[in-house]
């Protein structure tokens, strides 16, 4: 029989129990191992009542480290934390001691601080350190709390809590139910009355109904122009005359009514009737003439402009003057003379025996014209109509406020030639004056090419405006 | 007056025989640390001492340390109870058994077992005369026959206690896990978290100090066994009454040293 010698059994014996205490000194200890290597931060507190050496610090609920030592000094309990080697805890981290439950054990909880900020090193100290909730204080608040609720509970047991009390509520309870029993008799009782108020109401309702019909009589045969009123109606601008002054006619008559002497008199004089009537309609008249002037008056604005260019390739000058007229924000005309060095051209084509000679000629001295209408969308502004006696159409570009403007015109338009391209920017220097840069006529086949700068001046004319608006009023 | 003074003669009698007896036992002790540190060591009859005291115990060792662990998760699953703390019950099995009960308890097992058996064989041996022929063959019996016995003790005890401790710790995670249904992780991280590497060894010397005892004592009253087989009778109740009671002492105060 297979047997083992007393040394093998005690040897194996001891080996197993070894490992046995290996695992559980591992599994216990299993901390203290890759502890021993961590660093050191150190935290100040308040009062640390309840933490132990070896307490737990948790990130986030995972346990990073233990408490060391906790020490005094200053006045303020020291604790030493070892924290695992490969755990960074920024320098902005928050640090404070909790417990597991309301009896449960203390731990330090740190929250994690703003990432990318530098780490804490070896023995260095966090600095955000949260006050303890202390539970005597909470306790010691709460009895505060139960007292303050005794205290109301107390003085409520004196209002209701007597004889007295109970008396008054129930007498409350017992005038309410009267209440709302004479409030039901009411009720019941007119109930009659009721119905017989809402079908007298019916009833008027339908004679109203007929009245109205008949109105509508009346209104249709006034707007026909039937009688004096329709005449009356039919005139416009009496009737809204009228609707302004009732207000103040209401008034007169009122005293007139009462008056019944002089003025009574008058009134029921054929010929006074007469008259004013005359003197009403010329007086409607002048009011609305006055109102259209002045609601256009407002609108309209119109502005001045005189703007001189040199042209450098060139060496001349050219002159415009300007009239905006803008009777709307985004609407305008522009009315305007431009004196061109280059003059005014003339063509004429003379066919003599099937050969047609062209003959182009230029008039120093005449004045050539601008008349265009615009439109304006937002920051963009397209205009058209002639453009220095040519047909030409432009567009504007606005920017930073208007302080800034960007345009290009193209006129000129003819099959034999480029036509007559201009772009220039134009900049608000202070109020009314502008300064511009561009370059004329830029494709230009007839050396006509030039860059320029000018400046120009720009107001807005309000003594214009009311000449143009003030359109004349009929007078009788 | 006679019969105070009889009761105050049998007084300073019990004294001075306890006294006396504490006496021999350390110079037991004394001339047992001389013995085994003298050459040449007898290794074939420690390793019998160890096989009796350790490897033929660990069937009592295994079976009380289970279900003590097994009725210490019962028990305090109750209490904490109340707290809705269930999940301290494992630190609490733990705690009990490395600190305490696994110490102990087997210090008690291998009294009833190893320490009775040696003074009942060393009693046998000193009145059949078996210890006079050993002084004759000039064969010390301190270094022949005690010195195995406590060096065997006082190792395996510890050895002893760790499958003590695994066993109940096993044993309450049983109960506490299989049958109560506190939930696992909690129950595991709770005794990782509260025990501490210093209760483990702290009960294995505690366990030690007890091997000591039991040994010494057991040898002790073994060796000066008189008056037969009935002598050798009451020297091996002695022996375990005396070692059990000098256990559960000497714990409170080595736990009173050492935590």
């Amino acid at each position: 029989m297979f047997s083992i010698s007393t040394e093998a059994k005690v040897g194996l014996f001891v080996l197993v129990a070894l490992i046995i205490l290996g695992y559980m000194s591992f599994r216990v200890g299993e901390y203290g191992f890759g502890l021993k290597k961590g660093y050191i931060i150190k935290a100040a507190f308040e009062n640390v009542t309840g933490l132990d050496k070896d307490a737990s610090i948790l990130v986030a609920g995972v346990e990073v480290g233990r408490v060391e030592s906790i020490a005094l000094k200053d006045g303020m309990a020291v604790v030493s934390m070892r924290i695992l080697p490969d755990v960074k805890l920024e320098r902005d981290v928050r640090v404070s001691i909790k417990s597991y439950g309301i009896l449960g054990d203390k731990y330090i909880e740190i929250e994690p601080g703003t990432r990318g900020v530098s780490s804490l090193g070896e023995g260095e100290e966090i600095t955000r350190v949260e006050k303890q909730a202390d539970i005597d204080k909470i306790l010691r608040d709460l009895g505060t709390i139960a007292q303050d609720v005794m205290a109301v509970t107390a003085s409520l047991k004196k209002v209701i809590g007597g004889e007295e009390g109970v008396e008054n509520l129930s007498a409350i309870v017992r005038n309410t139910r009267e209440l709302s029993d004479n409030l039901n008799k009411v009720v019941k009782q007119n109930d009659e009355k009721f119905s017989v108020m809402v079908d007298s109401l019916k009833n008027a309702a339908m004679q109203m109904d007929k009245t109205f019909s008949a109105l509508s009589d009346i209104t249709e045969r006034i707007n026909e122009g039937e009688g004096t009123i329709g005449r009356l109606v039919n005139d416009r601008e009496v009737f809204d005359n009228l609707d302004r002054t009732v207000a103040s006619l209401q008034d007169i008559t009122d005293k007139i009514n009462k008056g019944e002497g002089t003025i009574g008199k008058l009134v029921n004089d054929e010929e006074t009737v007469e008259n004013l009537n005359a003197s009403l309609k010329s007086l409607d008249r002048s009011m609305e003439g006055i109102d259209r002037y002045i609601s256009k008056a407002e609108q309209f604005r119109t502005f001045l402009s005189y703007r001189g260019e040199y042209l450098f390739d060139t060496s001349d000058a050219k002159s415009y003057v300007d009239i905006k007229i803008q009777p709307k924000q985004d609407k305008f005309y522009i009315l305007g003379v431009v004196a061109d060095p280059r003059g005014k051209r003339t063509v004429t084509e003379t066919t003599t025996g099937g050969t047609t000679t062209r003959k182009e000629k230029w008039e120093r001295d005449e004045l050539l014209f601008n008349l265009m209408i615009g439109k304006r969308y937002k920051d963009i502004v397209l205009r058209g109509g002639i453009l220095e006696s040519t047909g030409g159409v432009g567009i504007d570009y606005f920017a930073f406020d208007d302080t800034l403007k960007f345009t290009f015109e193209a006129f000129d338009f003819d099959a034999d030639r480029d036509p007559h391209l201009k772009i220039y920017g134009e900049y608000r220097l202070f109020k009314h004056v502008y300064l511009m840069a561009g370059w004329d006529d830029f494709i230009s086949d007839e050396r006509n090419s030039s860059p320029f700068a000018g400046i120009a001046i720009r107001f807005e004319d309000d003594d214009l405006k009311y000449l143009l608006t003030s359109s004349p009023i009929p007078t009788k | 007056m006679n019969r105070i003074s009889i009761a105050l003669d049998n007084f300073g009698r019990a004294v001075l025989s306890n006294v006396e007896e504490m006496g021999k036992i350390l110079l037991l002790f004394v001339s047992t640390l001389v013995w085994m540190v003298r050459p040449p060591l007898k290794v074939r009859l420690i390793f019998k001492q160890m096989e009796f005291v350790g490897v033929k115990s660990i069937y009592v060792v295994v079976l009380t340390g289970t279900f003590t662990g097994m009725v210490l998760a019962l028990q305090s699953y109750y209490g904490f109870r109340m707290f809705s703390a269930e999940s301290l019950v494992g630190s609490t099995v733990a705690l009990s058994m490395t600190r305490e009960l696994g110490p102990v308890l087997t210090a008690l097992m291998v009294t009833a077992r190893a320490g009775s058996a040696m003074a009942a064989e060393l009693g046998t041996m000193r009145v059949t005369e078996q210890i006079d022929a050993l002084y004759v063959m000039a064969a010390n019996p301190v270094k022949h026959l005690i010195v195995p016995r406590i060096v065997a003790s006082v190792f395996m005890l510890p050895i002893l206690t760790i499958v003590s401790d695994f066993m109940g710790i096993m044993g309450g995670y049983f109960v506490g896990v299989t049958i109560l249904n506190i939930n696992e992780g909690s129950f595991v991280r709770n005794i990782t978290r509260y025990v501490d590497l210093d209760d483990l060894y702290n009960g294995l010397i505690k366990a030690a100090v007890f091997g000591l005892i039991l040994s010494l004592v057991g040898c002790y009253k073994g060796f000066n066994t008189s008056g037969g087989a009935e002598g050798v009778g009451r020297a091996t109740t002695e022996a375990v009454v005396l070692s059990s009671i000098t256990i559960l002492i000497s714990d409170y105060f080595l736990t009173a040293i050492m935590f």
